[in-house]
């Protein structure tokens, strides 16, 4: 029987997924995944691979950044590795987090694309007929390629010109939004991750010291919570965008260190009740150092809430950065979706284009993410009934 | 006839995982008769009370099959419970049949205070009654059970009564309407025995009076014999064997009911005459002026505005290689005292022993490689044990720890053995906590104990969550330990059939302080101290004469 041999996380895992609305919302999140990885080769005005003069070249290439090369390959690494049952899941980790790392090292350090691009140069090569054979990625535009060899586009309706196929149509430079889009995505997830994972960590080490020592640590640690919480996200992030300038790395520590107290009143009231159990006691009675009980014994055990928790804090992390570039203080020049909702009420008239679509996909991300969130809460229910 | 329950079948759950937890249950009870259906853990006793008051989820009842008739006074002819409509249920519910709990502070609502909730029950079924009257009959009821100062009592809330009280009050709420039947099922388990000892006497005392039935369901032979008129054995839902008290202990017919009863701790073969442990033997563990204290803060500034002397100075020896037991009731502190040996809790004042070094005169640094002599065993097998870990990595991360085994090869091998050691299979090692009985996991704790080759063990009430099967097959396996490892045990239990059988020497512990240190012998059958005489005396004995 397998079914017996499996561990806890495993088991809650089948029955988070056995529900329709988490698996919809997985779906969506790994669509996003998708997307983000393959974004230059999904959509860009470089063709993926040309004939010219009986040679084959794949220009897209030329023009990766450093993130363009590390996160396929990443992405690539875990997909066999998680394939690969036979390893120990630990070593699993090791070989992914070092092939991840020396790739970084290495784009880093010899992947340098092109200073100034012309994103119109292959579009009108193959109009005038240089290359034999063509292959472009699916939507064959950037999302800075502001067309400029059409002339002043601007905002096109989905599918208004004849020339070109815009599928989710233009913004106001003429840009296509599905590309954009696409690209967007990528700095949604790593928003939402990176974000609620600072604020994890944080919420986790400090939530769990003051649950384990209570007391004095205790008494400082609220304090420091309740002095956190009574910070205004967006407030400090309006604030910092203006002191410091526009960074999606600033964004996410700030959106990180003023959301861990949430996490750490979790985690602190789990360790209270953990410390009492005897299998704590136990653990403390043979002489087990304190990380060991700490991380092995304790945290495995009271995790549970959070990470629940956690899935609703990506959502809204997300959200913040939406706010954010709606209001017109998010990145320059990078696409995000907040950014595009903007254009949609900016000019004279509605432009529906604009809201319906970006709107849409972060609707679909926050709706994923709480769909996941509440599934899990409903799986770690009853197992902590029976197995704890 | 008061209730005749005829064929009665219950089905749990639903598909595959469905499980029959009645299966074909047939008695009655006439009035005025006590009926004890016993049995061990999971044995459908408490399903069977529960189906006859139709307490069952919705799904389970509409599998339910057979008949439970009832005849209560005012009730022309027998009904059958399982067909009656659920307004006539209501009416019966409390009214005619009345039910109390094992756990008496869960089952009175907090936020009322007592006389309240039972005026309530009244007033649901004599709605006739005016307030004073049914005022009157809660204060009868309350005087009838023994509460003292009842009229002051009414007025409290549910915190404010120790557990035998409360007890008193769950049965004050049951009788107030003068029910025909009452159920009680395990109504003393959670209390203490001197209190059991009242209890008991007050529902015997009650019954005599008011003629009422009782169909009361527990675990304890002791309880079985002092209480029942007729009992009916039970396992895995069916009614194994019935019939009068005096004969099925005498003379059990059934296998299962012999294999109970010889299970029972006062009938395990005696050990004794115990090997000889030299009485001058050079003493493992003691304990001299051993003081726990917790402080009781209040205020802004958390001030010590008092202390809770859970081990308020108490001094003793446990030899090299003997068993202590360490007996007393519910908060008198045993389950501290161990732990402080440990230092699991930190004690206040005086000195711990183990051998030559003074355990409390340690550091933190200095304490951890102490650890591996001196081992916990605890109460509940379920949090004792760390669900989210293997039984091989809870075996051996304590090893690795204190460098015991060359490498994880060995360790896994060491492991292994010592779950041969208390009889479980191989494969256990790569199973998770869950998948385990409680007396299988209360093996993998004794295995974990073990695991460091540790001097000392402090036993935590290691059989009270056990069935007595299970408990017997615990305790020989601990005699057994002893004998090949010499080890020496400190054993806490409220159990004083398990100190007889086990314990070369038993001290009585009350609030806090040691009241009586002896022979085991000589402590039960001869105790010295009017502490000890009262607990022991209050111990429901199987065949009292």
């Amino acid at each position: 029987m397998t079914e017996r041999r499996q561990g806890y996380w495993a088991r809650v895992m089948a029955a988070t997924f056995r529900r329709w609305g988490a698996r919809l919302g997985l779906a969506w999140v790994a669509v996003l995944a998708f997307a983000g990885v393959f974004a230059p080769f999904l959509a860009s005005s470089f063709p993926l691979l040309v004939l010219e003069d009986g040679e084959w070249s794949s220009p897209v290439l030329r023009y990766l950044t450093p993130a363009d090369v590390v996160l396929p390959v990443a992405a690539l690494a875990a997909l066999v590795l998680w394939r690969l049952r036979r390893i120990p899941s630990q070593r699993r980790l090791l070989i992914f987090a070092l092939l991840t790392s020396m790739t970084a090292l290495l784009a880093w350090r010899f992947v340098e694309p092109p200073r100034i691009v012309v994103y119109e140069q292959y579009r009108q090569a193959a109009e005038a007929g240089r290359y034999q054979r063509v292959i472009w990625a699916p939507i064959p535009y950037s999302p800075q390629d502001y067309l400029r060899d059409r002339g002043d586009t601007g905002m096109q309706p989905p599918l208004s010109d004849p020339r070109d196929r815009h599928w989710f149509g233009t913004e106001e430079n003429g840009a296509d939004v599905l590309s954009r889009m696409i690209h967007a995505s990528r700095i949604a997830l790593a928003i939402g991750f990176i974000a609620t994972g600072i604020a994890l960590a944080l919420g986790i080490v400090i939530g769990g010291l003051m649950g384990y020592f209570s007391g004095v640590a205790d008494i400082l640690g609220m304090r420091l919570v309740e002095i956190f919480e009574a910070v205004p996200t967006l407030f400090l992030l309006l604030t910092f965008v203006a002191f410091f300038g526009r960074s999606l790395y600033l964004m996410m520590v700030i959106i990180g260190i003023t959301s861990w107290p949430g996490y750490a009143r979790y985690v602190r009231a789990e360790f209270l009740r953990l410390r009492q159990q005897d299998f704590v006691q136990a653990a403390v009675a043979a002489g087990l150092p304190l990380p060991s009980i700490l991380f092995r014994h304790m945290l495995p055990n009271g995790v549970g809430p959070v990470l629940v928790a956690a899935s609703f804090g990506v959502a809204a992390a997300i959200l913040a950065e939406a706010t954010l570039s709606f209001l017109g203080l998010g990145l320059v020049g990078e696409p995000s979706w907040g950014e595009m909702l903007n254009q949609a009420v900016q000019s004279s008239s509605f432009n529906w284009w604009m809201a319906a679509f970006p709107g849409g996909a972060i609707f679909l991300t926050v709706f994923a993410y709480n769909l996941i969130g509440e599934a899990l809460r409903d799986a770690i229910d009853p197992y902590l009934g029976k197995a704890a | 006839m008061l209730l005749e329950v005829e064929n009665l079948a219950v089905t749990l759950g639903t598909g595959e995982h469905s499980v029959r937890a009645v299966d074909g249950v047939s008695f009655s009870l006439e009035r005025g008769e006590t009926f004890c259906l016993v049995g061990e853990s999971g044995s459908g006793k408490s399903i069977t009370a529960l189906s006859i008051m139709r307490l069952l989820p919705r799904d389970a009842l509409r599998a339910c099959s057979g008949s439970i008739r009832f005849m209560g006074t005012g009730m022309g002819r027998a009904e059958d419970l399982l067909q009656a409509p659920e307004e006539r249920m209501q009416q019966i519910r409390g009214g005619r049949i009345a039910m109390i709990f094992q756990e008496p502070m869960t089952s009175l609502n907090p936020v009322f205070t007592i006389g309240e909730q039972i005026l309530e029950t009244l007033r649901l079924h004599f709605p006739e009654l005016g307030e004073g009257e049914a005022r009157a009959r809660v204060l009868a009821a309350l005087r009838e059970v023994r509460l003292p100062q009842p009229e002051l009592r009414m007025h409290s809330h549910p915190h404010q009564l120790s557990g035998g009280q409360r007890q008193r009050v769950m049965i004050a709420m049951a009788i107030a309407c003068q029910p025909d039947l009452l159920i009680a099922d395990e109504p003393t388990t959670a209390l203490d025995v001197t209190v059991q000892e009242g209890i008991l006497k007050l529902m015997k005392d009650l019954q005599r009076r008011t003629g009422m039935g009782l169909l009361f369901i527990t675990h304890d032979f002791g309880v079985v014999s002092h209480i029942a008129d007729r009992i009916g054995v039970m396992q895995k839902g069916r009614l194994v064997e019935q019939g009068e008290t005096r004969r099925v202990i005498r003379a059990p017919q059934h296998d299962y009911t012999r294999h109970l009863i010889e299970a029972l701790p006062e009938n395990l073969k005696r050990r004794r005459p115990p090997e000889p442990v030299a009485s001058d033997a050079e003493p493992l563990i003691r304990l001299k002026d051993l003081e726990i204290h917790f402080p009781i803060r209040k205020g802004l500034l958390r001030r010590e505005v008092d202390r809770v002397r859970a081990v308020d100075g108490v001094s003793l020896e446990i030899p090299r290689g003997s068993i202590l037991a360490l007996v007393g009731e519910s908060g008198c502190g045993k389950t501290t005292l161990g732990r402080g040996i440990l230092r699991l809790v930190e004690p206040t004042a005086g000195q711990v022993c183990f051998g030559d070094t003074d355990l409390l005169a340690l550091d933190r640094r200095a304490l951890r490689p102490m650890r591996r002599h001196l081992q916990i065993i605890f109460q509940d097998p379920m949090s004792s044990l760390n669900p989210r870990l293997s039984v091989a990595a809870i075996l051996t991360e304590p090893m690795a720890v204190h460098g015991i085994g060359a490498d994880r090869e060995e360790r896994i091998e060491r492991a292994a053995a010592l779950l041969e050691r208390v009889q479980l299979p191989r494969d256990a090692l790569w199973r998770y906590p869950h998948e385990f009985s409680g007396g299988q996991r209360q093996r993998i704790g004794i295995a974990r104990a073990l695991a460091l080759s540790p001097e000392f063990i402090v036993c935590d009430e290691i059989t009270s969550a056990l069935d007595v099967s299970v408990q017997a097959e615990i305790l020989q396996l601990l005699l057994a330990l002893r004998r090949e490892q010499g080890l020496t045990l400190l054993f806490i239990t409220h159990n004083i059939g398990v100190v007889d059988y086990l314990a070369d020497r038993t001290a009585v512990m009350k609030a806090g302080r040691i009241v009586e240190l002896g022979e085991t012998e000589q402590v039960i059958n001869r105790p010295r101290h009017s502490y000890t005489q009262r607990l022991i005396a209050a111990v429901p004995r199987v065949d009292p004469d």
